[in-house]
């Protein structure tokens, strides 16, 4: 037995395609004249307009003193602290007998930015820093010396809301 | 206290065992009421003694120190100097603080005052694994505890035993950790195949050593370590049993002790060795010279961790089998046939007996490198390939062995010993202190 197919006639207006793609044209030409919301990264950054938290965790920065020494004092709580155990210090003692970090690594890789190091930190040296732009050609890169955690220059986690310190 | 008492914590050697540093969290007070307005006392860092220095600005005056020297070590030669505020640990300006039992001021001062330049800056106190062992420095036995950091040696301190060293221990004891790290060791079991040494798996090597040892008839010779545990030289013995062996062993003499005078019967003892009497108990000679000469002709040597100095390859090469069972490898031995890697005392479990006959256990502090395995353990699967007896599990099993086959050790057992060690059932040859 045939299936019964009932064939229904419409009027020519709602069935022609073309209301319907001008409509969608009209709207694209519409957004051609309407304010970007795409920024050009990375040849443009706009800073005010796409600004990250001031309590980002993103990769170190380690603080310098006035001569430009590593304010680190080796004590060992970042490295104790870490969760992730991917901090290495070895400390030493430098010409004035001060104690200070002859090895300071901490592989990025392994890091999970939980912001521990900068929270347990007694000489507010080792910080996590308001920084997202980490890309390297080897992976080995990714193993944060001394002398590079002193040389970057972007700006450190505040960790909690400065208007809100006590997370309430 | 605090009043002048740096906060200088994160730097201090002493943070995570400081006793003030405790009563402080204790009492839970996070704010200092002493204002910036007054200044700390800074008195520069000082330099005590060959181990030791003295940071005045940590100092909380408690004597320890003082009181020490003065009543235990009998040498007094730093005490309190100036008055009031202004007061510190003075040393006697034409003497250091180079007793031989010194270095126990940096265990008695509760703060980071004095502290040991060998341990400074080294490791952080949270950071080390300790396990309690016996110093192998002399025949005192002293009981100690070996602190690791990562899988490394880094110091030891004196554990209580009030029978043995009481609170005490002394500097060469505490600085003769560092061949526990040594990095000469044989890692792999070596047999002889077409005139070199091989590296092979254990079970070769063991059943080559079983067969050298089975298939001799003749006279054995066994020159062990005075170093060695009760166990490794109690299993090293029952390998040969019914051969005709020359077993001995020798000791690094030196002239005089260094006593501890207030402590009755503790000394830096002449017998360098931590476990001779050990070895005298169970039956092994002294004639040290004798049993080398007997290497000559015999069929089989074998050589428990014993340095070999002063022997020549040739003379070792008289014997038809040489088996070297140690931790590294002497020139003179490169030709034995069966070279078995074993850990060293920080690797392993075991018991040495002191010259009181007390016998004390150890525990093992990291492990062994490579393929090395405990003594107990590879004489244990030896014997077990020679007779009928099961290779043991543990070193408690092989002391199990030890103390039903040989009358001076019956009765005890590890529980037994605990980490405070018993007096062995029959007092040996070996003098009792005075």
């Amino acid at each position: 037995m045939a299936i019964e197919v009932t064939v229904v006639r419409r009027p020519e207006r709602n069935v022609s395609y073309l209301r319907a793609s001008l409509k969608g044209m009209a709207l694209t030409f519409q957004h051609l004249f309407r304010k970007k919301v795409t920024m050009q990264y990375p040849e443009e950054i706009s800073e005010d307009e796409w600004s990250i938290s001031p309590r980002w965790r993103g990769t170190h920065r380690m603080l310098t003193d006035e001569q430009g020494r590593a304010r680190c004092v080796a004590c060992g709580l970042c490295p104790q602290i870490c969760p992730a155990n991917c901090i290495k210090l070895v400390p030493g003692e430098d010409e004035e007998g001060n104690r200070y970090p002859l090895i300071y690594e901490i592989d990025e890789f392994r890091c999970v930015f939980c912001g521990y190091c900068q929270e347990v930190c007694p000489e507010e040296a080792i910080h996590v820093g308001v920084h997202y732009e980490n890309a390297e050609y080897q992976r080995e890169r990714f193993v944060y010396d001394l002398e590079r955690l002193c040389a970057q220059t972007h700006p450190v986690s505040s960790l909690w809301d400065p208007a809100d310190p006590r997370g309430e | 206290m605090l009043i002048n008492h740096p906060l200088d914590c994160p730097i201090c050697d002493q943070a995570g065992e400081c006793e003030l540093q405790n009563y402080v969290f204790r009492e839970g007070r996070s704010q200092t009421r002493y204002t910036p307005r007054f200044s700390k006392r800074f008195d520069p860092v000082e330099d005590f003694g060959p181990d030791i220095l003295y940071v005045a600005n940590r100092c909380i005056l408690c004597t320890r120190c003082v009181r020490f020297m003065d009543h235990v070590a009998e040498e007094a030669v730093i005490s309190v100097s100036e008055r009031g505020d202004r007061a510190f640990i003075g040393i006697h300006p034409e003497r250091q603080l180079d007793h031989p039992w010194a270095g126990n001021v940096v265990d008695l001062c509760p703060v980071g005052s004095l502290i040991s330049k060998d341990f400074l800056h080294k490791a952080r106190a949270w950071e080390v694994d300790m396990t309690p062992s016996i110093c192998t420095g002399c025949s005192q036995g002293c009981n100690v505890t070996i602190d690791t950091r990562s899988n490394a040696v880094v110091r030891l301190k004196p554990r209580v035993n009030m029978e043995v060293n009481r609170f005490f221990m002394c500097d060469q004891g505490r600085h003769s950790y560092r061949w526990m790290n040594k990095g000469d060791r044989i890692e792999v079991p070596l047999v002889k195949d077409n005139g070199g040494l091989v590296a092979t798996d254990w079970e070769h090597a063991l059943q080559r050593a079983a067969q050298a040892i089975s298939g001799s008839g003749g006279r054995a010779v066994a020159l062990v370590s005075a170093g060695a545990s009760n166990e490794a030289l109690f299993l090293t013995k029952q390998l040969f049993a019914g051969m005709e062996l020359k077993s001995a062993f020798r000791v690094n003499k030196v002239d005089g002790e260094e006593p501890l005078p207030g402590v009755e019967g503790l000394a830096l003892r002449a017998e360098r060795a931590p476990n001779a009497t050990g070895a005298r108990c169970l039956g092994y000679s002294e004639e040290f010279d004798d049993a080398l000469s007997a290497v000559d002709g015999a069929a089989v040597v074998f050589v428990l961790d014993e340095a070999l100095d002063g022997v020549s390859m040739e003379h070792l090469g008289k014997a038809a089998q040489v088996i070297y069972v140690g931790t590294s490898l002497p020139e003179c031995a490169r030709g034995a046939d069966v070279v078995l890697p074993v850990a060293n005392a920080a690797e392993e479990d075991g018991s040495f007996t002191n010259r009181d006959s007390r016998v004390q256990r150890y525990a093992q502090a990291k492990t062994p490198p490579g393929m090395a395995r405990p003594a107990w353990w590879v004489l244990g699967e030896i014997r077990a390939q020679l007779g009928d007896t099961e290779p043991f599990t543990g070193a408690s099993q092989a002391f199990d062995a030890l103390s039903e086959s040989v009358s001076v050790f019956a009765g005890l057992s590890f529980d037994e010993l605990g980490y405070e060690g018993r007096v062995a059932a029959q007092p040996s040859g070996a003098g009792v202190s005075p």
